[in-house]
């Protein structure tokens, strides 16, 4: 089966900064993967390419087999490291957004979430505090069956009691042969439920492995080993 | 999707754009009653006449403030929820980048001559609230339309209203391409817009002045061309413009999408 990401030589620059060095990476089906690395290793710059919000300056990724465009969108769904919904609009407006747009998107899945977090749908997102509307966020985003799920620092912007309800929504609510991507620097929160990481470095894939295999290769835990291959 | 995302642009702009232009309704009720009861001819009563000022005043500044507003917002909406935050859920709908422009374009312009229409409507209201006024300005006008090229016919109307129309979207586009081409910029993209648009708007003087000059020295009745039948110029050049304007705004969208 094609792998869910293709990238062969995925270079980006910024003038003369590079932000992604020739990366060549393969993500399979039915993972859940940790793409970790420090601020301004080239995570979201990698992520925002997948998701054609940026064109790389040379190379090719292909999502399921195609370049980036409308049909990968079907695919993937989304969820920003920022608020990306109209604040003047209702949750359950959000909803019908969604429901509207992706044929994939499960209303019932969405609003039994929103009763479980206690979230009123009639409320107006401006009226909701920033956690609040990133679990709104996570919702939307995780109420659709898509075949990937790229989720870039799901859990930073909420209070740790949150981040093992959100943690378990991820794992609950995707379908098992979609890939979940997980970019995060909050290694211990997620290492669990990670089937795979990839570390990136200066725009530099440095290692792609089995969670389980660098544990027990390493004979620590994914966040200690973070600690010492990032260390300053 | 066009029809989805058209749905929700008017939404979004609705509420906002909807009130201000029944305010243009509202001032304009009120300053057409200065106008015909004469309030600003009652000698006196100087409380009358301070309150028919105000009401003239206000009626004068609401329209600038409409216009203005419309467009300063129109402006904000496009780029908060193309290039700003909003925009990391649009680019990710799955639906075409022609669709996106074309959706919010449409929205925008249509705003736009809705409230020039009420504004126009408006102003002559208040000729006609005033007797004799409007067959004057009439007569003036097939007068200033005979010297030049004959009296204006039925066609030459249409043909002006359609090149209003064209114009504005002209206009609305070049404002899109603007954005499109300054969220290219790696910082201060809001600045790089109005660079943008001040150098394509100085680019289009100079086109302009060509074009005239070109028409001067193939007609040496320049004046009577351009008089006689101004929608010819303003919509072939809007027509041009709209076609450019929307191939940058496209090509930047689809091909350079820079988004923080």
């Amino acid at each position: 089966m094609t792998p869910i990401v293709q990238c062969r030589g995925l270079t980006k620059t910024y003038g003369r900064k590079i932000a992604l060095n020739q990366i060549n990476l393969n993500l399979e089906r039915g993972r859940i993967i940790g793409l970790l690395g420090p601020n301004g290793s080239g995570k979201t710059t990698l992520i925002k390419i997948m998701n054609g919000l940026l064109n790389p300056t040379a190379g090719e990724i292909l999502i399921g087999g195609i370049s980036p465009g409308v049909e990968t969108k079907y695919k993937i769904s989304y969820l920003p490291e920022r608020t990306y919904l109209h604040p003047g609009m209702r949750v359950e407006e959000m909803v019908r957004y969604f429901q509207d747009f992706y044929p994939d998107f499960r209303m019932d899945r969405a609003y039994d979430m929103l009763s479980r977090l206690q979230i009123a749908p009639g409320e107006r997102l401006k009226n909701l505090s920033k956690g609040t509307k990133e679990k709104v966020q996570l919702i939307l985003v995780m109420s659709r069956d898509a075949d990937l799920y790229i989720l870039d620092e799901p859990i930073a912007g909420v209070d740790p009691a949150s981040r093992d309800f959100i943690l378990h929504t991820i794992v609950q609510n995707y379908r098992r042969n979609a890939s979940i991507l997980l970019s995060t620097h909050l290694i211990a929160d997620v290492e669990n439920i990670l089937d795979e990481v990839v570390f990136i470095k200066y725009g530099n894939i440095v290692l792609q492995a089995g969670a389980e295999q660098v544990r027990r290769r390493e004979g620590k835990s994914i966040d200690r080993f973070f600690r010492e291959v990032f260390a300053c | 999707m066009l029809g989805k995302l058209m749905k929700y642009e008017w939404q979004s702009t609705w509420q906002l754009l909807l009130p201000a232009n029944l305010l243009i309704i509202v001032m304009t009720f009120f300053a057409c009653m200065t106008v015909r009861l004469r309030l600003i001819d009652k000698v006196d009563n100087d409380g009358i006449i301070f309150g028919a000022i105000m009401i003239l005043v206000t009626y004068a500044g609401s329209m600038f403030v409409v216009m203005i507003g419309t467009a300063i917002y129109l402006i904000y909406r496009f780029y908060t929820s193309t290039y700003g935050d909003q925009g990391y859920l649009l680019h990710t709908l799955p639906v075409d980048k022609h669709h996106i422009i074309i959706a919010k374009v449409a929205v925008s312009t249509a705003w736009v001559l809705f409230s020039s229409f009420l504004i126009y409507l408006s102003v002559v209201f208040i000729f006609a609230s005033e007797q004799g006024v409007i067959p004057e300005l009439i007569d003036s006008m097939e007068n200033i339309a005979e010297e030049f090229g004959g009296r204006p016919t039925f066609f030459a109307g249409v043909m002006t209203v359609v090149a209003f129309m064209i114009q504005t979207l002209a206009r609305v586009l070049k404002v899109t391409a603007c954005l499109s081409l300054g969220q290219l910029s790696p910082n201060h993209k809001l600045l790089m817009s109005f660079a943008y648009y001040f150098g394509i708007y100085f680019l289009q003087q100079i086109v302009g002045s060509f074009y005239y000059a070109f028409l001067g020295l193939i007609n040496s009745k320049m004046e009577l061309y351009y008089y006689g039948r101004p929608w010819e110029i303003t919509l072939i050049a809007s027509l041009v413009y709209t076609v450019a304007f929307y191939v940058v705004t496209w090509y930047t969208m689809e091909k350079k999408l820079n988004l923080d």
